[in-house]
């Protein structure tokens, strides 16, 4: 059994953004020697996201906008948002936890010789929800 | 837009040269290295930052180390033209007004910070004086921390922002800003804007809630829209005190305050060139 775990740093360009990170997974998996096996892609952060979706920009908008409708910003209702001593910061960030929550920290595709099998719409995206920052996420190869 | 309140002890490129540094902003300043100047000036570009104050803290008596050196300040921003770098000195040492003309004339540093709480002096007491009169001879600005300190090391109380009254009342050419709206005492640090045009108040309000919350409170509660409109609108900076939290946060506060378009330039722009003594520019 293979098991090839690999952290890829990317510094991500606005507050909140859906990156296409397919083409840089497709092509890990095809360096890899697994011909048969699954992949994982885990962020590494809680106010990100792992997501799978069409490639197309009005669906990543209505994504957001969907995130923002759901998660407000803004909320008199939240929790934290007060000091967190562990950081010396202010813990204001209720809403993009929220955003993270909905899409989840993780997929996982099929691998089928040598290569990972998306449908043909799918495209995998890493979701800065709360950015710009320098962010991590981590591939997980697995089988033989 | 200028943010005239930041501080760089979370940038690494910044902080890992110098040995103990990381270690003095950790213990003195409570937040160490963990951005890079990269993502700092990426934060500035999300919050529409043109440019933005850096501001060291000079604790060598009261905690026996600096968040920053002049030195650092000045190696720091020396590559960085969005940075405009300021000094710090400690009151509480001798020489404090001569490190004060050495920091601008020598490094090139453009105001100066003073913090009460965490350099452990009284702002009103006339030993400070050299330095304040330093500065108003340097014709540089000074930004002093106000209000509720979040330093783990701070002690508030040195700092109440009526102890400068008689400081505006006897040096009027020193340009000062009180940071933080010197938050909770508001009305003190209102006191003294309303009666000396030469006080300027910053808008780095944060104690809980988001930054819109809190400074919609301070603003419309504590101060008052309308005092604001008619009798500030000449002394107010936008600050967002990064790190502590998110530059795009603090400037999202101020949008949603709904200040008409000339109240909002001088806020975000015009009256830190003013406070800079016009010199943002060159």
């Amino acid at each position: 059994m293979i098991s090839e775990i690999a952290k890829v740093g990317i510094d991500t360009p606005a507050d909140t953004a859906m990156i296409d990170i397919t083409e840089s997974l497709r092509e890990t998996v095809h360096n890899s020697p697994v011909v048969k096996g699954v992949v994982w892609v885990t962020t590494l952060h809680t106010t990100t996201g792992i997501t799978v979706n069409e490639g197309l920009p009005d669906v990543e908008a209505d994504l957001i906008a969907m995130l923002r409708r759901l998660a407000p910003t803004e909320s008199s209702d939240y929790l934290h948002a007060r000091w967190l001593p562990s950081d010396g910061a202010m813990a204001i960030n209720s809403a993009t936890h929220q955003r993270a929550a909905i899409l989840g920290p993780q997929v996982a595709f099929p691998i089928d010789a040598g290569e990972i099998v998306l449908g043909s719409r799918q495209r995998v995206y890493f979701v800065e929800l709360d950015g710009p920052l320098r962010r991590n996420y981590l591939t997980h190869i697995l089988g033989e | 837009m200028i943010d005239f309140h930041t501080h760089l002890a979370c940038v690494k490129e910044a902080v890992d040269p110098h040995p103990g540094l990381a270690e003095d902003c950790q213990r003195i300043f409570g937040m160490g290295p963990g951005w890079s100047m990269r993502t700092f000036l990426a934060a500035m570009d999300e919050a529409g930052i043109d440019k933005s104050v850096v501001l060291p803290i000079d604790c060598t008596s009261a905690h026996g180390g600096k968040v920053f050196s002049n030195e650092q300040v000045a190696q720091a921003v020396q590559d960085q033209p969005r940075l405009i770098g300021f000094a710090s000195v400690d009151p509480n040492l001798p020489n404090a007004a001569a490190e004060l003309e050495r920091a601008v004339r020598e490094l090139g540093l453009r105001g100066l910070k003073l913090d009460p709480a965490l350099q452990g002096f009284d702002p009103g007491d006339r030993s400070v004086y050299p330095v304040y009169e330093k500065a108003a001879e340097l014709d540089i600005p000074m930004v002093i921390h106000a209000g509720l300190s979040w330093a783990p090391l701070g002690r508030s109380a040195n700092a109440n922002p009526l102890a400068l009254e008689s400081v505006a009342h006897d040096i009027p050419e020193l340009r000062f800003c009180i940071a933080h709206f010197g938050f909770p005492w508001v009305r003190e640090a209102l006191l003294l804007a309303l009666r000396f045009p030469q006080v300027y108040l910053d808008t780095a309000v944060i104690y809980s809630g988001s930054p819109a919350e809190a400074l919609d409170r301070v603003v419309k509660i504590d101060v008052g829209y309308d005092v604001v409109r008619r009798s500030l609108r000449n002394q107010i900076v936008f600050a967002s005190n990064t790190p502590r939290i998110r530059p795009k946060r603090m400037a999202y506060a101020v949008q949603a305050l709904g200040f008409d378009q000339e109240l909002y330039h001088n806020i975000t722009h015009a009256n830190a060139v003013r406070l800079l003594g016009g010199k943002e520019e060159q």
